[in-house]
């Protein structure tokens, strides 16, 4: 199947292509519009001026089109998965119950309602499945709230996969974690993405992070792409332009 | 310039609010009016009749009738009795009656408000994280009519709505139940729905985003996040509901405040005296069972 992103203007003419089963990487230093861009590839944002594609149809169009449209917007949403920076879980649920909403999209209120209170066995043993994916199978009765903020990241990323995403949005999901642990996420989505063959797309403020694992870095500053390519092949010029500081940031002497 | 004047310096340029030192001084202003300027001065309070009124009140009217001399001077044993003979005939019922009506109507007014509270909330009419815009109008015409409603049923005092009620039912407990759960469902459905306000945006969008619904969000974010709090608004609710069923009985129907008020019309004080005194008791009792259910409600999140 085909499935290529294409957005163009809202944060400084932005003319950008992604490939179904692409590896990529948004960097740039705080406030240059990652998670807007992010916002607009996933239909939560329509862009203000120019259009955001998904297989060739019109996000914004979808909107305000007819009840069957609309409903397509929905089932577009339900199949995209989104981790965001702080995992965006609801914390005094169990583990089993947060992973269980990422197919609400595909599913009615009372079918919603009844997975909350008691999984049918067959969401139980493929909530497992995924949660084993991402490493922390052994917490899938615990409550939420009681796990770390890597650990809830995974779960983050299992509710995503449960959703049988075609593509996967993360929104700076390392921001609160330490390196090491940092690290081992990246990894995780990078791998699991390859693995099914999902178009992944993450926001980091690590340029390390980001070219140790990702063929294709877009690097953004103040709204506009500085570059767009391979990791290896950015110059120390380019790097250096994309988080110099400017005199406010670095506060007054 | 030293570092102590440079304190000085910043000190002085600090960012002050003028609106909330007008406001300080005009507070000052009213009260001291209220005090001295008034109507009401604090002087009848310690006039000489009065004290001979408050004397004979404590020295004779309100003391229990086993232990006036008059009556033959009983003691220890006959003040107990009496204490019982007046449970058994009128406290028993009265603080029965009393716990009922205010048990019935917080059940009531708790559900009325558990079901609106999502909905008189401003975040389900938001568009945002509730993408899509299609129904915004709609959602906010929903929310702004239960909000009326809420800000309507409460602005009724519930001795008003009794007073009213008692007309259309006639005198029996319903009048005073029906009463307070309408005001408190109006107050409830208002906390409710700014409990729901308050309630951390992101697990909303994050599952808005994925695709739920309205009603999937309400009953997989809003009910489990917001119940606790609401329940506390709950308990505290159910204590004012046991206090003011009490009063609701002054009207006629049959609670504590009825034999009250039975027992003034009879200029029996030390009776009435005792029969407010089983009301505080009851009070401090629904105050306990609230503060337990509230401690536990704080100790589980």
């Amino acid at each position: 199947m085909a499935h290529s992103f294409a957005a163009a203007a809202v944060l400084r003419g932005i003319d950008l292509r992604i490939g179904a089963g692409e590896l990529l990487a948004v960097v740039g230093p705080s406030g240059a519009g990652k998670t807007t861009l992010l916002r607009i590839l996933s239909g939560a944002l329509f862009p203000a001026r120019g259009r955001a594609l998904v297989d060739g149809q019109c996000l914004a169009d979808l909107l305000q089109g007819s009840r069957e449209q609309r409903r397509q917007l929905r089932a577009h949403r339900s199949r995209l998965g989104f981790v965001h920076q702080d995992h965006a879980l609801v914390p005094n649920l169990r583990v089993v119950q947060n992973v269980v909403a990422g197919r609400f999209g595909q599913r009615g209120l009372w079918r919603a309602l009844r997975s909350l209170v008691r999984p049918d066995q067959g969401d139980s043993e493929e909530v497992l499945r995924v949660l084993e994916r991402v490493g922390i199978g052994a917490k899938m009765f615990h409550r939420t709230d009681t796990l770390s903020g890597g650990q809830q990241q995974r779960v983050a990323i299992a509710r995503a996969l449960f959703q049988h995403p075609t593509a996967l949005l993360a929104d700076e999901p390392v921001a609160s974690v330490d390196p090491a642990r940092a690290r081992a996420l990246v990894q995780l989505l990078v791998a699991v993405a390859a693995e099914i063959g999902l178009t992944l797309v993450v926001s980091l403020h690590d340029l390390g992070l980001a070219r140790e694992f990702f063929p294709r870095l877009v690097g953004l500053r103040e709204g506009g792409v500085i570059f767009d390519g391979c990791g290896a092949d950015l110059a120390q010029s380019e790097v250096d332009a994309l988080y110099l500081l400017d005199g406010h940031d670095q506060g007054q002497a | 310039m030293s570092v102590a004047q440079r304190v000085h310096e910043l000190r002085r340029q600090r960012p002050r609010d003028r609106f909330l030192r007008g406001s300080l001084v005009l507070l000052a202003a009213v009260v001291i009016y209220a005090w001295f300027g008034g109507d009401v001065r604090v002087t009848e309070l310690f006039s000489e009749r009065r004290a001979a009124n408050l004397a004979r009140f404590f020295g004779h009217d309100a003391m229990p009738r086993p232990l006036r001399d008059a009556e033959g001077g009983g003691g220890f044993g006959a003040l107990l009795q009496w204490v019982g003979q007046v449970w058994r005939e009128k406290g028993a019922t009265g603080v029965g009656a009393t716990f009922a009506i205010a048990a019935l109507s917080i059940v009531l007014a708790g559900a009325y408000g558990l079901l609106t509270a999502p909905l008189a909330s401003r975040t389900l009419m938001r568009c945002d994280p509730y993408l899509s815009s299609e129904d915004c109008a709609w959602w906010r015409s929903v929310s702004i009519s239960f909000r009326l409603i809420a800000v309507a049923l409460r602005a009724v005092p519930e001795y008003m709505w009794a007073f009213l009620l008692l007309a259309v039912l006639g005198p029996t407990a319903w009048p005073a139940v029906l009463a307070l759960a309408v005001h408190n469902a109006g107050i409830l459905s208002r906390l409710g729905a700014e409990t729901v306000e308050n309630l951390p945006r992101r697990p909303l969008a994050g599952l808005r985003r994925l695709g739920a619904s309205r009603s999937q969000i309400a009953v997989s974010a809003l009910y489990p996040l917001g119940l606790g709090r609401y329940l506390l608004y709950f308990f505290y609710r159910f204590e004012t509901c046991v206090r003011e069923a009490t009063v609701l009985g002054m009207l006629g129907v049959v609670s504590l405040g009825y034999f009250v008020v039975e027992a003034r019309a009879r200029d029996r004080y030390d009776e009435l005296l005792l029969l407010i005194l089983f009301g505080a008791i009851l009070v401090l009792a629904a105050d306990f069972i609230s503060w337990l259910a509230r401690r536990w409600l704080r100790q589980a999140k």
